[in-house]
């Protein structure tokens, strides 16, 4: 045979020295494990059976160990437009109770999972509040009515349809009342319409939990339009808040916190920023965020506005008030006249009078037609408390045949539930179209539970001309039918509600493209902002003077009700993640309480100190005021009126409302009283005194003083105008270690950071402490729920908390909120001290966590100065191979709940360290979309999850190598003065820097000022 | 044999009038008899907290370290606190083995023994505590650096735990070394005197075939000498590497260079007092009182209050710094939360048993008196926990930031996990009582016949002999 020789190249063919070379090194690299030394080895016979060995008994050992299958069903066919692993996003409002949020809703593999603001928004520009935040919780929400119901026994909507038909037909004439919280929705509101007219004599009521029903009244009065005006916070350099919590609760706070927050930004070559006055009973958010705070009794609300009035020149009597208040409205009067037609006065009464004596201060000061736009008023409350007293009575007289729950939950939250319940015993037809088994959809025979918004159709109207729209994220999950669907198909409309609502706007936009359009954004808004206007002010302010003059004395004790940030009004109370954000003020979880000053603690044998620092049981009051009681543990709360209790509203619901909700607190709804015209949020006579029980209450913080320690650096505007340098000049010391403080004071290497480097900046003048971002945060990065027991053992997982520190005055603090979260540390003490590096630094300035390497040694949490680690103390999640050790207080763990998910972030299972992760997949994201686009990343186009629900913009982060970045402006442009890091004396070198609060007050003289905190620690 | 003449003035090391065959007897015996009632109610009340510490860490190992009352800020409690005091109590006997031999100090072989056995068994039981202390215990093998297909992962060679890892291994292997090298001559007298066929056999695999050849002896001096000099750097590296856990790290109270000196020095004050603790247990319940005298318990008395001495001046000087060091931080920690503050109380348990009672020991009549010893012995021990308490403790709960500032209190998992360990030990050491000889016998007989009582009364007539015959005898000597 031929020997014949195939070659693969000259080289072979010539067999030269580099060809022999090559063939002799098969692989070019060495390969890891192969390396010269140990295939060398004398022994590999002996080594590889070792090796077999140990991997064997390895793998059996590994395959023995059975860990949980989750099963993932691919799409058969692929819906077009859902590409796996890639986000889209829909615009929708949140809406609920009359408050207006233009929204994006990001929806995973149709799942809806995270919520944004809509930026197109002029109104609200892309703010959110913790409550819209965390509405994406809700849709997942276990206790849901899934199904139609009657008399409690699940039916189909045909039959449901088939029987109210009947029972309509069989009223005889009797009016049918539909009772609704504020709704938003014009073409809803037609529906509504469409639905009475086919039963003459048929009227809507609209009640809120949380009356604002004096305010429109009051404008009536004042300006012959039952209406709420627009307020232009960021047109106010003098705002004076008499107990409105205009950045927590009042209206529509994302929208004022977006305004205020305007005029609050200040930097040394423009240092302005509004003054705030803040007259109330107890410590709201915006009592907190003040710069002059005064305290109150409730029941002198009326005379410290009169007393205003006077002082800004109304003619009246200013009555006789404490010396300090008087002093207080002495100077807001100054001020707001100081700034004649840039100030603003908020109330947030609900009495008729003291609104219009409010209004009455805004005419003198100019704000009507500057701050106050009554051309363009708002829709946010339409609640009327007569009309709602007066269908009560009509119920409990038998004169209603009908009534239709719409959103509203009157057995809970009306101040005579018990009457209301009663009343509804004698309507012959009661339908509900509650979400859930609330106290009032208890008692109603038929209940057609309405979709989740983020399943349903919907406008609406905040101003006139300004709109937005909801439309659904995902199909709806449950046997559930819209409202609007069913009123329509009651008022005998065949046209599916989806098909009413596109007919509507068709119409209106002129064009399917149009509405398209619309639906795409998410907003109609006005070409051109319509000018801001006033209307002429006619209120009888003699007549409200004289009422307010005469009204009830209060006793010695007084109560007032308030509503929590996170809880509201109690209608999203079954959310684990709103229950489990700590209160900005008392840092408080999953409770309500009596919240009372350290003086009057005192009378309890209580005070503030180690003792109440260290034991979280709490001694319980039982409170009574207007024939009621309650007993509830008390809290002390530095800034609160010595003299006032104060309780929060939403809690006390029934165990059907759900599992987070349900038996949690206790109901201070029973404490409101009607007036004849208004329901009021406080009772002058109360009293309250120690059970001797004892009752737990979760804080997340417990210690209130920053001990004067310069993690939190404040001035005052006097001070900052006259040595900008002032509030940061220890920060000079650092030069002592050199020219540069990151270099010259190691003696290790300086990593340098050559591409991308992230920063963060945060605004302590613009952190209100509102907490959206820490329910953001938990929304994006499927932070977990641990509940109340564990929160009372420090075990919360939040990845950003909010400090709140209180000095000065126990009894009129002053406050600040700093933001806390992982400051991702170029020399950071938890990376180092980790044995087997699960912490460790990326080459763009991220500290990272990799989970699965992760022992849980707890080391670097114990090293890190400001414990922003979070070990995974329990199995939250279901994520371990241990059965049955599942710890869950709140159905987190539902198939359905764990839909909220997000599937860009891990679970974490327990026995893992975790922390904020500046948003890293977040921040991939917009890399790799720039890369894809064969471009440099822009500034903005990355933003972590607290940086985008922020309403104030207090947290600018970005690219800090990128020198158009708003974040490298901040720190070497246009901050320098005010920018600071927290420990930077210790060299951590964090990523995220702070920038100095500025109070606009009086400067004080510095020995004063010292004394102050030393007074403080001594309190604290 | 010793060619040591040992003046009378010196205390004899064996009381009584004693042979060679005595010894053996005295110490051997309780080996080979059933043992009394007293070591069965010992045995199984430490059996029981074994039990019930393993359900300890059964609960925790399944729920999660949640069921500690550990927090966000307080990441480290009892579990660490323990660990530290069981690897400190641990160095005594490592102490007593390796450095008094290389200073020849005779009075080490009554006791070293058992000191081995304790520490041998202390570090047991602190090796429990890293271990199960972890988030996710099935994991623990990820802090031993082994070629691996995870890319491969490595450990942080960086990390003061690491270091403890290997400090803590390599402490154990040694001691352990070094005790059963000792055991091996004892083991072998007891399978001579074996008249049951089973003791026989596994005595005879315990003593590794040794025959007391000249040959043997040689070897198993060098091998001592050897592992003395390995174990002697250890005493003092372990701790110092312990301390480091702390020093290296930026909380204040932790961040302190004092801290090797100060840990090493503590730990041997405890492993001492630990000591003491079992021989007067070991000594009345054996009637071991004519080996283990109250010589020998004047000595480590002595030395319990040397370095219980060190230790005091250790706390004044870190207060010392806290003040002169002008930072605010630790200036806090020291003065307002740790010398005072909601854990203050610990602070001061801590000072009165270590700086405070140990002062009696000044006095020849204290160190000499058993009951004042044996309750002295205890409260070492617990102003030690203490100081481990407080040095952990009260340095996290209350650090940088006042928003996170928080509170400790154990809970039940975590008491019974170390009395658990209490279990573990002394489980340990009834086994090691019954089953070992508690006093080197070998060692004692070498220095029987110099340091035994009745050996030194023959001494009393050179004694009376002039140093001029003494000096002629030694010189002329064959």
């Amino acid at each position: 045979m031929e020997q014949k020789k195939y070659w693969k190249g000259l080289e072979e063919l010539h067999n030269t020295e580099a060809h022999q070379e090559i063939v002799k090194n098969e692989f070019s690299e060495e390969l890891p494990f192969e390396s010269e030394s140990l295939l060398n080895a004398t022994t590999p016979r002996r080594d590889f059976l070792k090796y077999l060995g140990f991997t064997t008994a390895a793998a059996t050992i590994a395959a023995s160990c059975e860990t949980p299958i989750k099963k993932a069903i691919p799409y058969v066919n692929k819906p077009e437009e859902i590409t796996p692993g890639v986000a889209n996003y829909y615009a929708s409002s949140y809406t609920i109770d009359g408050e207006f949020l233009p929204l994006l809703v990001k929806t995973r593999e149709g799942r809806p999972i995270k919520i944004e603001g809509n930026t197109l928004s002029t109104i609200t520009g892309g703010s959110t509040t913790a409550k819209a935040q965390g509405a994406v919780l809700s849709l997942y929400d276990t206790a849901r009515l899934r199904f139609p119901t009657i008399g409690g026994n699940e039916t189909t909507w045909t039959e449901l349809d088939k029987q109210v038909a009947g029972a309509l037909a069989g009223l005889g004439g009797a009016p049918v009342v539909v009772l609704s919280s504020t709704l938003l929705s014009p073409t809803t509101k037609k529906a509504i319409g469409e639905f009475l007219a086919k039963y003459p004599g048929s009227r809507h009521v609209v009640y809120d939990a949380v009356s604002y029903s004096g305010m429109l009244a009051a404008n009536e009065a004042s300006y012959g339009k039952r209406v709420i005006p627009g307020y232009r916070f960021e047109n106010a350099w003098t705002v004076v808040s008499l107990g409105a919590d205009f950045l927590g609760t009042w209206l529509n706070p994302a929208e004022f916190a977006k305004g205020f927050a305007a005029t609050r930004k200040i930097n040394a070559k423009n240092p302005e920023m509004s003054k705030h006055f803040a007259f109330e009973s107890t410590m709201s958010l915006t009592g907190a965020n003040s710069d002059y705070r005064y305290t109150h009794k409730p029941s002198e609300a009326g005379a410290v506005a009169l007393a205003l009035l006077a002082a800004v020149g109304g003619s009246v009597t200013a009555p006789t008030l404490d010396p300090k208040v008087a002093e207080g409205v002495k100077k807001a009067a100054a001020s707001l006249k100081a700034n004649a037609g840039k100030a603003l006065v908020v109330s947030g009464s609900n009495d008729v009078n003291v609104q219009l004596i409010v209004n009455a201060i805004n005419n003198a000061i100019g704000a009507n037609g500057t701050t106050i736009d009554l051309a363009n008023p708002s829709n946010y409350r339409q609640g009327n408390d007569v009309e709602m007293a007066k269908l009560v009575s009509d119920m409990n007289a038998g004169a209603i045949g009908g009534l239709v729950v719409y959103g509203a939950n009157p057995a809970y939250d009306y101040f005579d539930a018990a009457k209301f319940a009663e009343g509804l015993k004698k309507v012959k037809l009661s339908v509900s179209f509650n979400d859930r088994v609330d106290e009032t959809t208890e008692l109603c025979k038929y209940v057609a539970p309405d979709h989740h918004f983020l399943e349903s159709w919907n406008d609406a109207e905040a101003k006139p001309g300004y709109y937005s729209f909801t439309q659904p994220t995902i199909s709806p999950l449950f046997k559930t039918r819209a409202a609007q669907d069913s009123l329509l198909t009651w008022a005998g409309n065949t046209t599916p509600w989806v098909d009413y609502l596109r007919n509507e706007w068709v119409a209106k936009l002129g064009g399917i493209e149009a509405w398209d359009k619309a639906l795409q954004d998410g907003v109609i808004e006005p070409a051109t902002a319509p000018a801001i206007g006033g209307a002429a002010f006619t209120g009888d302010v003699a007549g409200a003077a004289a009422k307010i003059s005469s009204a009830k004395k209060g006793g010695k004790l007084e109560l007032v009700l308030y509503e929590k940030v996170a809880i509201g009004n109690g209608r999203l109370a079954n959310n684990p993640w709103l229950q489990e954000m700590p209160d900005p003020i008392t840092r408080s979880t999953w409770d309500n309480y009596a919240c009372i000053s350290n003086t009057l603690a005192k009378t309890y044998s209580v005070q503030l100190g180690d003792d109440y620092e260290i034991n979280l049981g709490r001694k319980v009051l039982k409170i009574k005021a207007n024939g009621k009681e309650v007993e509830l543990p008390l809290l002390i709360v530095p800034g609160i009126h010595p003299e006032v209790i104060a309780i929060a509203v939403g809690y006390g619901r029934s165990e059907k409302v759900g599992r987070a909700a349900g038996g949690i607190g206790k109901n201070a709804y029973i404490f409101s009283s009607f007036n004849g015209t208004t329901v009021d949020y406080f009772a002058p006579e109360v009293t309250a005194e120690a059970t001797g029980a004892k009752y737990d209450v979760a804080l997340t913080q417990t210690h209130n003083s920053y001990e004067g320690r310069p993690i939190v650096k404040e001035t005052t505007l006097e001070e900052f105008k006259k040595n900008p340098h002032e509030v940061n000049e220890d920060r000079a010391e650092l030069q002592k270690f050199g020219k540069d403080f990151r270099k010259d004071a190691t003696l290790y290497h300086n990593y340098e950071y050559p591409g991308i480097k992230w920063g963060m900046s945060i605004d302590l003048n613009t952190c209100f402490g509102c907490g959206a971002c820490t329910i953001a945060c938990q929304a994006e990065n499927n932070v977990s729920v641990v509940g109340k027991e564990e929160v009372g053992k420090a075990h919360e997982m939040h990845w950003i908390r909010i400090d709140r520190y209180f000095s000065g005055d126990e009894n009129n603090p002053e406050v600040v909120f700093q933001p806390m979260l992982c400051q991702h540390c170029d020399n950071a003490p938890c990376e180092n001290v980790c044995p087997v590096g699960a912490t460790n630094h990326s080459n763009e300035g991220i500290n990272q966590m990799a989970y699965n390497r992760c022992i849980g040694t707890r080391y670097c949490a114990n090293n890190c100065p400001y414990k922003v680690r979070r070990l995974n103390w329990r199995d939250w999640n279901g994520a371990d191979s241990f059965e049955n050790n599942l710890y869950d207080v709140a159905d987190m763990n539902d198939n359905l709940t764990r839909m909220v998910l997000n599937p860009d972030v891990v679970v974490r299972s327990r026995g893992v360290m975790e922390k904020c992760s500046f948003c890293v997949q977040r921040l991939q994201d917009a890399k790799l979309t720039a890369k894809k686009d064969g471009r440099p990343m822009k500034d903005g186009e990355a933003k972590t999850a607290c940086q985008q629900a922020c309403a104030a913009d207090a947290i600018v982060f970005g690219n800090v190598n990128d020198k158009s970045s708003a974040i490298y402006k901040i720190r070497n442009e246009e901050q320098t003065e005010r920018m600071y890091y927290v420990l930077e004396e210790t060299h951590t070198l964090p990523s995220i820097n702070y920038l100095a609060k500025i109070r606009n007050k009086d400067a004080e003289p510095k020995a004063e000022k010292e004394a102050a905190h030393k007074e403080e620690a001594h309190h604290a | 044999m010793h060619l040591k003449y040992e003046s009378t003035l010196r205390e004899p090391l064996v009381d009584g009038v004693k042979d060679y065959h005595q010894v053996t007897e005295d110490i051997i015996s309780p080996i080979e008899a059933k043992p009394g009632k007293l070591w069965y109610v010992g045995f199984f009340i430490s059996l029981a907290l074994l039990g019930f510490g393993a359900f300890s860490v059964f609960w925790q190992i399944y729920f999660g370290v949640g069921v500690w009352n550990l927090n966000k800020t307080i990441g480290w409690g009892w579990d660490i606190t323990n660990f530290v005091w069981w690897v400190g109590i641990g160095h005594a006997g490592t102490l007593i083995s390796a450095i008094l031999l290389l200073f020849r100090q005779g009075w080490r072989t009554g006791v070293n023994r058992a000191a081995e056995a304790m520490t041998i068994f202390a570090v047991m039981c602190a090796g429990q505590f890293p271990i199960i202390h972890m988030g996710r215990v099935w994991m623990a093998f990820f802090i031993l650096p082994y070629p691996n297909t995870r890319g491969p992962v490595w450990v942080n060679f960086n990390s003061p735990l690491l270091w403890d890892v290997f400090a803590i291994s390599t402490y154990f292997t040694v001691s352990l070394l070094f005790w059963y090298s000792g055991l091996i001559p004892d083991f072998a007298t007891i399978r001579d005197r074996a008249k049951t066929k089973l003791r026989k056999h596994l005595y005879g695999i315990a003593s590794f075939g040794w025959t007391g050849s000249t040959k043997h002896w040689q070897r198993h001096e060098s091998l001592s000498l050897v592992l003395a000099g390995l174990s002697t750097p250890l005493v003092l590296s372990v701790h110092t590497i312990v301390s480091f856990d702390f020093a290296t790290s930026v909380i204040p109270g932790w961040h302190t260079t004092i801290f090797p000196p100060y840990f090493v020095a503590g730990a041997i004050f405890s492993g001492f007092a630990m000591v003491n603790t079992l021989l007067i247990i070991t000594r009345k319940i054996l009637k071991l009182e004519e080996y283990i005298t109250i010589g020998h318990m004047e000595a480590m008395n002595k030395v319990i209050v040397l370095t219980g001495s060190v230790v005091g001046c250790a706390y004044l000087t870190e207060l010392f710094m806290a003040w002169y060091g002008a930072n605010p931080y630790e200036f806090d920690t020291f003065f307002k939360y740790r010398a005072a503050g909601p854990l203050g109380w610990s602070y001061w348990i801590m000072m009165t048993c270590n700086v405070i009672t140990p002062q009696v020991f000044w006095f020849r009549k204290m160190r000499r008196n058993v009951t004042v010893t044996f309750v002295m012995s205890i409260i070492v021990n617990i102003g030690m926990w203490f100081e481990r308490f407080v040095i952990i403790c009260t340095s996290l709960y209350r650090d940088y930031l006042p928003s996170s500032w928080s509170y400790y209190r154990p809970s039940w998992p975590e008491v019974g996990f170390y009395m658990g360990t209490f279990g573990l030990f002394f489980t340990c050491f009834f086994l090691f009582a019954k089953y070992f000889p508690v006093i080197a016998v070998a060692e004692i007989k070498s220095v029987l016949k110099t340091s035994g009582e009745n050996y030194k009364e023959k001494m009393e007539v050179y004694e009376e002999e002039s140093a001029e015959k003494f000096a002629h005898d030694v010189a002329h000597a064959h």
